[in-house]
């Protein structure tokens, strides 16, 4: 217990000194950091999507690091840099496995695999991994464009906290389980918020830790966490029905040479309890109601159910969204029956359903970018 | 979940203890033998913020309903008790409320004014004693605030602390300049404010922000809330103390104040690539910027001195100005550039105002789902605060207006002389200069037996005279003489606004009612030999100004605020024209009292006259 007191006192010791020794004012280190960012805009927009999120500049020409949104979900990205500039950039490559995607900066008249000719600040990958991993009690920055409070040339946001800990990361994404399962930094700040996704986190003196990751919530406690991905990365996973080992340091060192290819991702298996056959309208809003939208053929509730019905009740139980749906469904298993009550018009109907196996291939996956065609 | 390899018992102690506030306690009062191995700097720097906190906790209120039900937060800024927070923590009390401070005693205030669009409210508290002094903290200079600096907030998160004692969070400026749009119709605007990750939650809003020098450098009261809660998010946001300042002389002298529009609105432009530029895509035809010459397409390149490359950056530095003051304005034609004052337009009369809804977001609210009553309203009445309101359209509360008239008459009275007695005939003979001509000058105003009063002006030959209250007099008279813009009618409200002050009581010659304080604007008197430095703005005086009505006649009086000497007016009887702008210079005797020897008519983007007087000749009644 009391040696865990040692580095949060510790860490508050440098922040108190930052004045003192002055070597090197975070003013500064956030300015120099600023420079190596853009604001990435793409898809999105509406309530609960977001269409803006951060990277990070990886090389003088414009490759760009930042999270496997859905924001990239377009053949439009708009890059903001520090200085106001607007550009274009593509996605070169995502991996769904470590949520990281790569993108470049797409000079008019240039093909994306040449030369672009920019000569833009960048965070050094390859030097930023030679250094160790960071500590729990080492104190950090994080860097990004949270909440959309700046464009065009206003810096990003910079926040400062400890490293809580170096560990694995089981979080949860809307209903689905989070793809990337490999260590983070767990930090004390708030950094996750919405579009800090690709973002910087830094040490004190602005060097690269790792990527702001996207929003989740642990999959215990059903608290956000605030977290980044490492630059040293690894994730077991199966590429098709082998094992293999995904690298965050071979994803930006083959994808800056266009030569990366993403692993054929299993389909992420669902707490997602019994199968009801039901699908509802976009998860969109925090709160989105359950509106049936479409029904699977032949399954427990395509004779009961109709399309446009409002779920109201689960076995008695009120169910105000989508997400409360999923989550008392997530208790259930195949072959149990539940007791649904729904909204039809003007009239609530009682409706008995028996749950059933998923199918095979019916199980949601994460929703993720498409990997854009191969770069011309 | 996440699991701890190094530490798998209990991590959420972990979580608490690494915690920024919870770190800052145990640092700041653990007595743990691990401080022998703590650097003497990192003890120093700990031991100045601790220093800096207790120098200003004394300072923070806790801003309640009368009767002491916590609100919000504040903080102290004068020794006489005037106290900072936001509107939306004082909207739910009303005129009369209680601030606690930290020596546990709980103070009957009454609000002085308020700032509905940039969320500010400022309240005086009332002593225990007459004379009693308040601690109160030292206003920085916001504009000097850096992201990635430190700094304190303080205040009473969740109505904590019952014995007012107040919450200190410490945390990172995360960025300056920001910009939030409007969370009421309109109001509730955050320009040019700063964002901080030092924690701010329900309770912290009115609530000071302390650079780790111990100055105000803003008032909390905002954040960017998600699918968390509204609860501190990591990005709270506080009105810049310098957009504040701008506001102060309106602020104390209890004006419901409202902020400005330049009366144009501006476009980016889309190409990529290049540099952001804004460029004027529509104008009003009543503004001043329009009648300064500015036209669509024309590129904003500077504003009030800061350069606008963004609109957002436009609407930041647009929004820490009330209206009516004037700003300097740089525009680019083509490759020509051009600098100019303008007159900005007021902002409220597009906002519909509206009550606040349950359910309404609104932050700093102490107990969010429903607006909150205010269980202290019949109290509140015996409160000694109940003589100091007075309710006025206008006002939050004019009864700080009419004292603030007071102290400014009386040092009218004291620079000037008593006026009172010269109510007859006015003469001045002098010499003008005008554009392409000069000569003598003899001014006269004729106090006519109906009480209607004529002003004269004879030069050369020509002689123009106004009666300004004569019944169905045209504009074009008004204006005489032609290109001034109104001088004889301004020169005659002139000695309307010195001979009959305030209280005048013939309804014909006297301003009464509509004489008030108008707050604080900057003016810009040409220098008195004439030469234009080469930036517009070092003309600058900060001022007090009067404000007066009379029928169709409106003028604003300035007062510099040093010395309380009247440097000019602005004079207008047609609403959206240009008015006609007087500067006094040359305040000498003139028998028994004092008035200027020269003064100096402008009209537009013209000099129109400069008057010199060699004598006056005032006749007693």
């Amino acid at each position: 217990m009391f040696r865990r007191i040692v580095p949060a006192v510790l860490a508050f010791g440098l922040v108190a000194s930052m004045p003192v020794s002055a070597a090197e004012p975070v003013t500064k280190v956030s300015e120099q950091v600023n420079e190596k960012m853009v604001k990435i805009f793409g898809s999105g927009g509406f309530k609960g999507v977001v269409n803006y999120t951060t990277g990070i500049l990886i090389s003088p020409d414009g490759f760009i690091l930042t999270v496997a949104s859905q924001t990239l979900d377009t053949s439009e990205l708009i890059i903001h840099m520090y200085d106001g500039r607007k550009m274009k950039a593509v996605v070169v490559v995502t991996e769904p496995v470590l949520d990281i995607a790569l993108l470049k900066i797409k000079v008019d008249g240039k093909k994306i695999d040449e030369p672009s000719g920019l000569d833009l600040p960048y965070f050094n990958y390859a030097e930023s991994l030679k250094r160790p991993i960071a500590e729990a009690g080492d104190w950090v920055l994080g860097f990004s464009n949270q909440f959309e409070i700046a464009t065009r040339n206003e810096p990003m946001s910079v926040q400062q906290g400890t490293i809580s800990s170096y560990a694995k990361l089981h979080g949860r994404r809307g209903i689905f389980d989070f793809p990337y399962t490999g260590n983070v930094y767990v930090v004390d700040a708030i950094t996750n918020n919405p579009g800090a996704g690709g973002g910087a986190l830094t040490d004190r003196k602005g060097q690269l830790l790792g990527i702001i990751g996207r929003e989740i919530k642990n999959t215990l406690s059903e608290t956000w966490i605030n977290y980044a991905i490492p630059l040293n990365a690894k994730v077991e996973t199966k590429d098709g029905d082998k094992p293999k080992i995904v690298s965050f340091p071979e994803f930006v060192s083959l994808g800056m040479q266009f030569k990366y290819k993403p692993v054929d991702r299993p389909v992420v298996v669902l707490t997602a309890g019994g199968f009801h056959g039901m699908r509802f309208v976009p998860n969109i809003l925090e709160r989105t109601p359950p509106y049936v939208d479409e029904l699977y053929p032949n399954s427990p509730a395509s004779k009961l159910v109709q399309v446009n019905d409002l779920v109201s009740f689960i076995d008695g139980e009120p169910i105000y969204s989508i997400k409360s749906f999923n989550d008392y469904m997530r208790k259930t298993r195949p072959g149990m029956t539940i007791r649904l009550e729904v909204r039809r018009g003007d009239n609530l109907q009682t409706i008995e359903l028996k749950l059933e196996e998923w199918p095979k291939g019916l199980l949601p996956t994460v929703p993720l970018p498409k990997n854009p065609d191969p770069p011309k | 979940m996440i699991t701890t390899p190094r530490f798998p018992r209990r991590p959420a102690v972990w979580f608490a203890l690494a915690a920024g506030t919870m770190a800052l306690v145990l640092a700041a009062t653990a007595p743990s033998p691990m401080l022998a191995q703590v650097p003497a700097a990192v003890k120093g720097a700990e031991d100045e913020r601790v220093a800096v906190i207790a120098k200003v906790k004394p300072a923070v209120a806790a801003v309640c309903f009368y009767g002491g039900k916590v609100c919000g937060s504040g903080v102290v800024i004068s020794e006489d008790g005037l106290c900072l927070t936001n509107f939306h923590v004082v909207q739910p009390t009303g005129a009369i409320l209680a601030c606690g401070l930290a020596d546990g005693k709980l103070y009957d205030s009454v609000l002085i004014g308020q700032d509905k669009v940039g969320d500010v409210a400022l309240v005086k508290l009332l002593p225990k004693k007459p004379g009693d002094k308040f601690p109160f903290v030292k206003l920085g200079d916001s504009d000097l605030c850096r992201a990635g600096e430190w700094s304190l907030a303080m205040g009473n998160p969740f109505g904590l602390a019952m014995d007012f004692n107040p919450t200190v969070t410490f945390g990172m400026i995360s960025g300056v300049n920001r910009y939030q749009p409007p969370e009421g119709k309109g109001t509730l605007e955050y320009t040019d404010c700063i964002q901080i990750d030092t924690s701010i939650n329900p309770g912290n809003s009115g609530g000071p922000l302390f650079n780790m020098k111990g100055e105000l450098i803003g008032i909390n009261g905002r954040g960017s809330f998600d699918k968390r809660g509204r609860v501190n998010s990591g990005v709270g946001y506080a009105i810049s103390i310098n957009q504040i300042k701008n506001f102060m002389g309106h602020l104390k002298v209890g004006i419901d104040t409202d902020h400005a529009t330049l009366g144009a609105s501006f476009s980016t432009d889309a190409e990529e690539g290049d540099l952001s530029k804004i460029f004027v895509s529509s104008m009003l035809d009543e503004s001043d910027a329009f009648r300064r010459g500015l036209k669509p397409q024309d590129q904003l390149v500077a504003f009030a001195g800061r350069s606008t490359t963004s609109t957002n950056q436009y609407k930041n530095i647009l929004g820490i100005y009330p209206k009516d003051w004037r700003v300097s304005l740089r525009y680019r034609r083509g490759t020509a550039s051009k600098e100019v004052l303008v007159r900005l337009m007021g902002n409220m009369d597009k906002v519909i105002e509206k009550e606040p809804q349950p359910g309404d977001p609104k932050p700093g609210q102490p107990q969010p789902g429903g607006p909150p009553s205010n269980p202290g309203a019949e109290k509140a009445k015996l409160s000694p605060a109940a003589k100091m309101v007075e309710v006025k359209k206008g006002y939050a509360n004019y009864y700080f207006n009419v004292l603030a008239q007071d102290e400014l008459l009386a040092e009218i009275k004291k620079n000037y002389g008593d006026f009172s007695k010269l109510t007859g005939n006015w003469a001045l003979d002098g010499n003008v200069q005008l554009a392409d001509r000069g000569g003598n000058v003899k001014l006269t105003w004729i106090d006519d037996k109906t009480g209607t009063m004529e002003v004269k002006m004879s030069r050369e030959g020509i002689e123009d005279s106004v009666k300004p209250l004569e019944p169905g007099i045209g504009v074009g008279e008004l204006s005489l003489p032609q290109g001034s813009g109104g001088l004889l009618v301004s020169l005659w409200q002139f000695r309307l606004l010195m001979t009959q002050l305030r209280d005048g009581m013939n309804p014909n010659t006297s301003f009464s009612p509509g004489f008030v304080h108008g707050g604080s604007e900057p003016f810009y008197p040409p220098p008195a030999d004439g030469k234009l430095p080469a930036n517009i703005t070092d003309l600058r005086v900060d001022c007090d100004v009067l404000k007066t009505k009379k029928g169709q006649f409106e003028a604003k009086w300035y007062f510099d605020q040093k010395n309380h000497a009247l440097l000019g007016c602005e004079a207008t009887f047609v609403k959206e024209e240009d008015p006609c702008e007087l500067y006094f210079y040359d305040w000498k005797d003139a028998g028994g009292v004092k008035l200027p020897h020269k003064i100096v008519c402008k009209f537009g983007d013209k000099t129109f006259a400069t008057i010199t007087a060699r004598t006056y000749g005032l006749v007693r009644k």
